[in-house]
């Protein structure tokens, strides 16, 4: 019940919030750079999750975006003018990511080089495409965002469709015959989950045995599992987030199950692995895009961050750190913050070099190759199983 | 079949357990008592912290040092509901029903982002696991240590029952439920009831949170949100303020729950419970044993 005032009181906010927006953006609307200096910093906004339940990810993202701002502006910044990092917690809800992205247009940024959850990006996009402000979304990667067609949008992560597709590929190659999908009802998971059963729905290779879907934030699924094990599958591919994704691993082989599991990205962290407990994560696949730990020749990188922040960094941290350098790219190409122009040199850029590979947007404002690959889990980690190339 | 059973019987033990605290709370002073989902949270947070601090144990070691760690916690939650009732819920007895309820709202956003802030937003996992040697009992998969949960549950529950009908201090709460009024002039110390009642309440709450704890591993702080509805929805369908009713209430819950997932599918189990439960309620406004209203507390 609580929740209900929550979301209205979230709701006058982020209204009200809007309201400032409005009235900032009329001021500016005629030359949205002529109210800057040219000595002031450029500074760049980023949303992400840093309460809620993926307020694990956070940090991971915002260190490794300071840890690229600070070696530009070591290298004497953009445009002689020096970079500057504000972020904003979107708490992984649409209501607070609405607030959050107003906060920053009224902050001034620039580009906006944030988004995690899916469903808490969405409606920030027809936020910063009013305020006339390019979004390079590092982790963010649901359909729905590139079905928005909006202009100022650009994903460098692998979409929704090109999880899917790794997923529908790996399981063929693995000989899995019969799936189960599960998925947690949220946009992002659905999506994934939705497509993957298209694909799988295709003469030959595995077929889709359940569609299955979970409320998250519970603790028991063992309804749900007692409903997909009936279906007798040898794979259950779960597309949500790590907290139920360890408890539906957990859950999955106390009820007997001996197939195999496979994870989405979402899942993809160290605390799936142990709130599922060692013997129930080993051998667990995830589809991913390129982490930290399976990226070819990033050691010295990895070094750097951990020097600067004491940690490892973790999943999303190198899409964030190259979303503030694609931004500094594009900037420069564009010679100036004006949004559009910003926009037209990200849509010029080809070959751009990112972890993911040399970059060129596709006319959707996508990545032209997902770049997923396969992970397991070994000796309680994530480790590269194959990278379907 | 039967493992849909067990499955709806287990998940409804949990929900009963956090029920009855709703109940009693409700029968002796009207209160709808919305904190109560988070002293569930607080108990599975008291037993970790209580779990943390003992260190590394042995896996045989496992289950008596749980029950330990849950008599304690049982403690601590029960001394935390009387703080809370003191705290929030005494001054305003004779306000309006509708302040009380906001402040219960209050105390529950107070519970779950002090939380929060002590323990961080990031889920916990309890360092000591109840793994699982599985049996087979008319054909549904059951672990020694789900059975071992359901009958502390069910000791628990049996114990309440005891001592509100067979005790003295059961008979002052009864009495209190009925008509604090004239149970005052009989003499009984009405403010001590209710802390005892709070007491208890929350104490079944931390029980429960520590077993969903070593039960299920993952503990956040928003944990009692959802389940508090549940534990709510529960006391309802059983008859709100009536013991045996919260407790059938709870076990019914959680088997509609599990059969709506088997038929319907997952999307559909919320609805499924929840029209069950309007239906049952437009038949039944009192509830399931709702009529035995002189029993109450």
């Amino acid at each position: 019940m609580h929740k209900a005032y929550g979301t209205t009181l979230a709701a006058v906010m982020a209204s009200a919030a809007l309201l400032t927006a409005g009235c900032g953006q009329g001021l500016l609307s005629g030359d949205p750079g002529s109210g800057e200096k040219k000595n002031e910093p450029i500074v760049l906004g980023m949303l992400i999750p840093q309460s809620g339940s993926e307020a694990a990810i956070g940090p991971y993202m915002s260190n490794a975006a300071q840890l690229a701002v600070d070696e530009i502006n070591a290298k004497g910044g953009v445009l002689g003018r020096t970079l500057e990092l504000k972020t904003a917690d979107d708490a992984c809800d649409p209501q607070t990511a609405a607030a959050g992205a107003n906060k920053l247009v009224t902050e001034g940024i620039r580009v906006s080089i944030g988004g995690y959850c899916s469903g808490a990006t969405l409606p920030t996009l027809p936020i910063f495409a009013k305020a006339g402000i390019p979004m390079i979304i590092p982790a963010a990667n649901s359909q729905e965002l590139v079905d928005q067609k909006l202009k100022n949008v650009f994903l460098i992560n692998g979409t929704g469709t090109q999880q899917a597709a790794a997923a529908a590929s790996w399981m063929a190659k693995d000989g899995a015959t019969k799936v189960a999908l599960m998925h947690d009802n949220t946009s992002y998971s659905k999506d994934i989950a939705v497509r993957t059963q298209t694909l799988l729905d295709e003469p030959g290779g595995p077929e889709t045995a359940i569609l299955e879907a979970v409320t998250p934030k519970e603790s028991d699924y063992s309804a749900n599992i007692t409903k997909v094990l009936a279906k007798k599958p040898d794979y259950v591919y779960w597309t949500g987030y790590f907290q139920e994704g360890g408890l539906i691993a957990r859950q999955l082989r106390q009820a007997g199950y001996k197939g195999k599991i496979m994870v989405g990205d979402g899942s993809v962290s160290p605390k799936l692995i142990e709130i599922a407990g060692p013997e129930a994560a080993t051998g667990l696949y995830a589809t991913m895009t390129q982490t930290p730990d399976t990226l070819k020749g990033a050691e010295n990188w990895i070094a750097d961050y951990k020097k600067k922040f004491g940690t490892d960094p973790g999943p999303y941290s190198n899409q964030a750190y190259d979303a503030v350098r694609l931004a500094a790219e594009a900037v420069t190409k564009a010679d100036g913050t004006d949004g559009q122009k910003v926009i037209s040199a990200l849509e010029a850029i080809d070959g751009f070099s990112m972890f993911s590979g040399p970059l060129k947007f596709t006319p959707e404002h996508t990545l032209s190759t997902g770049g997923f690959q396969i992970l397991v889990v070994k000796d309680g980690k994530f480790a590269l199983q194959d990278d379907l190339q | 079949m039967s493992q849909l059973v067990w499955n709806g019987l287990f998940v409804g033990s949990f929900y009963a357990l956090v029920a009855l605290g709703y109940s009693m709370v409700y029968g002796i002073i009207k209160l709808l008592n919305f904190a109560h989902g988070d002293l569930y949270m607080l108990g599975a947070f008291v037993g970790f912290a209580v779990l943390g601090a003992a260190g590394g144990v042995s896996a045989a070691m496992a289950l008596p040092l749980l029950l330990l760690v849950l008599m304690l916690t049982m403690g601590v939650t029960g001394l935390a509901g009387v703080a809370l009732e003191r705290v929030a819920y005494r001054r305003l007895r004779g306000a309006p029903r509708l302040s009380l309820l906001i402040t219960a709202v209050g105390a529950s956003f107070a519970l779950e982002y002090g939380m929060r802030a002590a323990a961080g937003a990031d889920p916990r996992v309890y360092p000591v696991r109840l793994g699982g040697t599985t049996l087979e009992v008319l054909g549904a998969r059951v672990t020694l240590q789900q059975l071992t949960l359901v009958a502390v549950a069910v000791l628990l529950m049996i114990g309440l029952n005891l001592l509100v009908t067979r005790s003295r201090e059961g008979r002052a709460m009864r009495a209190v439920a009925l008509d604090p009024k004239a149970a005052a002039l009989m003499g009984i110390d009405v403010d001590a009831i209710i802390s005892r009642t709070f007491f208890l309440g929350s104490a079944l709450a931390g029980a429960a949170g520590v077993m969903a704890g070593a039960h299920y591993g993952k503990i956040d702080f928003m944990m009692g949100f959802l389940i508090g509805l549940k534990a709510f929805t529960a006391a309802v369908i059983g008859g709100i303020g009536n013991i045996p009713g919260t407790m059938l209430g709870g076990l019914l819950l959680g088997l509609l729950e599990s059969f709506g997932t088997f038929w319907l599918g997952g999307e559909w189990r919320d609805v499924f419970a929840f029209g069950v439960l309007i239906l049952f309620l437009t038949v039944r406004p009192t509830g399931l044993l709702g009529e035995r209203v002189t029993e109450r507390v």
